[in-house]
């Protein structure tokens, strides 16, 4: 294997991807539109409720059973401030007690609250503190439920530090560019192939292997130079920046393999684009289940990217370190060779 | 320019573009789209606290928590499938109800049951699981208070869920990705095979061209806007006026594709410049999905001129005075990019391609 040789060709793919001024400009706004999305997306999970009050008639100690980690009371000491309040989303609804409320209450008559809601609240909200309402009420009443919970929370509780959506968006934006270098490269190869420049660099002193391992150098540079380069801005190697590398490192040789097959399978470029957009949608569908917990079962694990998605999210999120880390690395490692070794051979056969 | 040689050329368009994968793409993609966002948005961003209930007797429990709007509710013949459930995050909470609960309810004996919560649960999400099923336990345990709770309603913003955010989105993309990319791939293509500089010796002129494969772009852009429209179920009552929308918006959109295929070298270099530009034609939109953003700043974008007036039309009932203005602007946007094209075209062919 001429290592000079592969090396002269990575060098010569790199500065032809960048003289063409489509890809370099292409290449360089579709990253600030990553870091674009990445910024706008909100850096704070609002997750607690606050509860307003106005109830001049009632004893502070009222209170004090429904202050919770889940339940924020405020109280105000006119109904101007609990509108003021509930409009300025200091507290998410306001609840109003009229000065009898308790004493009919107690005495079994009806009686009457209100609720301030905001217009923008989402409708299922708005039944939601209608039975927070309720209950409250309930409990001021003094009926019980003769009920014991043995609560048991499954996962990490996050109770209280939920992960942004942008922190959740940080590993697919990852994924997406690596995904769309696969097309890239796959078109670059295609190309090459149909012009049939690859089949002219074969004659020479270099050997197939060499060829497709400088193909696959240039495909792992690009991608991970942009991710790199996502994840330094975005500060997303913060922790345990190695370990994010490594995963990086494997996943751009497990997409690399990816684009060899998808461009062993295209006849032209039109159709790197059709098979390339197969691929995307489909090593696509682990990172909707990091957005969307949920989403999806087991059957997700038959898709080659989610070990990397997987361990790029528990890393990102989770503060997994490289103990946790090791199952999925080396189910990842094993797919890059198998996927990278595969398609070489699948474009050899082409060519 | 030859109206009659236009047409055949238009017609020729036509026949050769579903041969083209980028023209199956664009007609197929905003479909998809809609597809995938109406299965997403329909339950599993409804917002609303997800409970599932393993019941190991007859409770009525399950049947009244659901009753409930502001839950999601799912039942389970077993823990152990009730606990993955909650362990990928499908539910927020999970309890399970021992035989005789409603019995021991009534009866206000003592009873014991197990509650599963999801680590990542939002404690909002939490707390109103929680009320809705010590409602339901309330309403079964005969526990009831005389209570008339009054509704009353601050401001004048209305809340738009996510589902009406990304409606743009996809509207802006079934009407601009079919625009620009057919009659610019098409454009490329014709580079790649050297078709053009055989036209070039032939009487039709570059503007006869460019107007045929703009055509093209807009006759699907329409096809794919009225069909997202559609399937959107979000067609407003003035369709003439929405068709002259999606008329100029088709046409702002080719005329766009059109520009891109003339400077544009091979199909790599297309891909490229959309991969870059994609987030600029697709800006306003993303405007509509943050609300914190300022509106303003979509209004810089070409593609909002698209997009507001179809969102006024379909969403607001708004007649032609009331978008007068964004059409104008719109008209305004085609003409300049006609005339960029004309000029352009009234280069050699051989200046076009590069051979």
């Amino acid at each position: 294997m001429n290592i000079r040789m592969i090396f002269a060709l990575v060098r010569k793919d790199i500065s032809l991807y960048f003289k063409n001024k489509f890809f370099g400009l292409g290449t360089i706004l579709a990253l600030a539109a990553y870091l674009g999305i990445f910024f706008l997306m909100p850096k704070t999970v609002n997750e607690k409720i606050s509860l307003g009050f106005y109830a001049p008639s009632f004893p502070d100690t009222v209170w004090d059973q429904y202050n919770s980690e889940e339940v924020t009371l405020l109280h105000y000491s006119s109904l101007e401030a609990l509108k003021q309040a509930v409009t300025d989303d200091k507290a998410s609804v306001g609840f109003v007690f009229p000065d009898d409320f308790l004493q009919k209450m107690y005495s079994g008559e009806q009686t009457n609250a209100q609720i301030y809601i905001k217009s923008d609240l989402p409708d299922e909200y708005r039944q939601a503190y209608t039975l927070v309402l309720e209950e409250i009420t309930q409990q001021l009443a003094g009926h019980s439920l003769n009920i014991t919970t043995n609560e048991v929370v499954i996962g990490t509780d996050m109770a209280g530090m939920q992960i942004p959506p942008r922190n959740r968006m940080l590993p697919n934006l990852a994924i997406l560019i690596l995904m769309v270098e696969t097309m890239g490269l796959a078109a670059l190869i295609s190309s090459e192939v149909e012009s049939g420049t690859l089949r002219a660099l074969l004659v020479t002193r270099l050997r197939p292997a060499g060829l497709f391992i400088s193909k696959g150098i240039t495909g792992v540079v690009m991608a991970f130079t942009q991710v790199l380069l996502l994840l330094v801005i975005t500060g997303g190697l913060q922790q345990k920046p190695g370990l994010i590398m490594t995963a990086l490192l494997l996943g751009s040789i497990l997409i690399t393999g990816i684009s060899f097959l998808v461009a062993s399978l295209a006849r032209d470029v039109m159709s790197v684009i059709a098979w390339g957009m197969i691929a995307m949608i489909v090593l696509a569908i682990p990172s909707f289940n990091v957005m969307l917990p949920g989403l999806t079962t087991d059957w997700i694990k038959i898709i080659p990217s989610y070990y990397l998605i997987d361990v790029l999210n528990k890393v990102f999120n989770y503060g997994m370190g490289w103990q946790t880390a090791t199952t999925n690395l080396l189910v990842l490692l094993g797919l890059s060779i198998l996927f990278f070794i595969g398609g070489m051979v699948a474009i050899r056969r082409k060519i | 320019m030859s109206l009659r040689r236009t047409w055949f050329l238009y017609l020729k368009e036509i026949a050769q573009g579903p041969k083209n994968f980028l023209f199956v793409l664009s007609l197929v993609m905003p479909l998809l789209l809609t597809l995938l966002f109406s299965l997403i948005f329909s339950s599993t961003i409804s917002g609303k606290a997800g409970i599932g209930i393993v019941d190991e007797g007859t409770s009525k429990l399950t049947e009244l928590t659901a009753q409930n709007q502001s839950v999601l509710v799912h039942t389970y013949d077993d823990v152990a499938t009730l606990k993955k459930a909650i362990e990928r995050g499908s539910l927020d909470v999970g309890l399970v109800l021992p035989a005789g609960f409603d019995d021991h309810l009534v009866a206000g004996k003592q009873t014991l049951i197990d509650f599963y919560v999801w680590g990542e649960s939002k404690l909002k999400n939490r707390t109103i699981a929680s009320a809705a099923i010590v409602n339901a336990m309330r309403e079964i345990a005969g526990q009831k208070i005389s209570l008339n709770i009054e509704q009353v309603i601050l401001g004048k913003g209305s809340n738009v869920p996510w589902e009406k955010r990304l409606l743009p989105l996809v509207v802006l993309m079934s009407i601009v990705l079919a625009g620009v990319l057919i009659p610019a791939s098409s454009l490329v293509t014709e580079k790649a095979k050297h078709t053009l500089i055989v036209l070039s010796v032939s009487p039709t002129t570059m503007l006869e061209v460019f107007i045929s494969k703009g055509l093209l772009g807009i006759t699907v852009s329409i096809i794919t806007g009225l069909l997202t429209l559609f399937l959107n179920r979000a067609f407003g009552s003035q369709p003439g006026l929405l068709m002259l929308t999606l008329i100029l918006g088709a046409m702002l959109s080719s005329v766009i594709g059109v520009i891109i295929g003339i400077f544009v070298k091979d199909i790599n270099s297309l891909f490229a410049t959309i991969k870059g530009i994609g987030i600029l034609l697709y800006a306003p939109s993303i405007v509509y999905m943050f609300p914190v953003i300022p509106a303003w700043i979509g209004q810089i974008f070409p593609t909002y001129y698209i997009i507001q007036p179809v969102l006024e039309i379909t969403q607001n009932n708004a007649g032609f005075k009331d978008i007068a203005f964004q059409l104008a602007i719109l008209a305004g946007l085609i003409l300049i990019g006609f005339f960029i094209i004309w000029q352009l075209s009234r280069k050699r062919a051989e200046t076009l391609v590069p051979v």
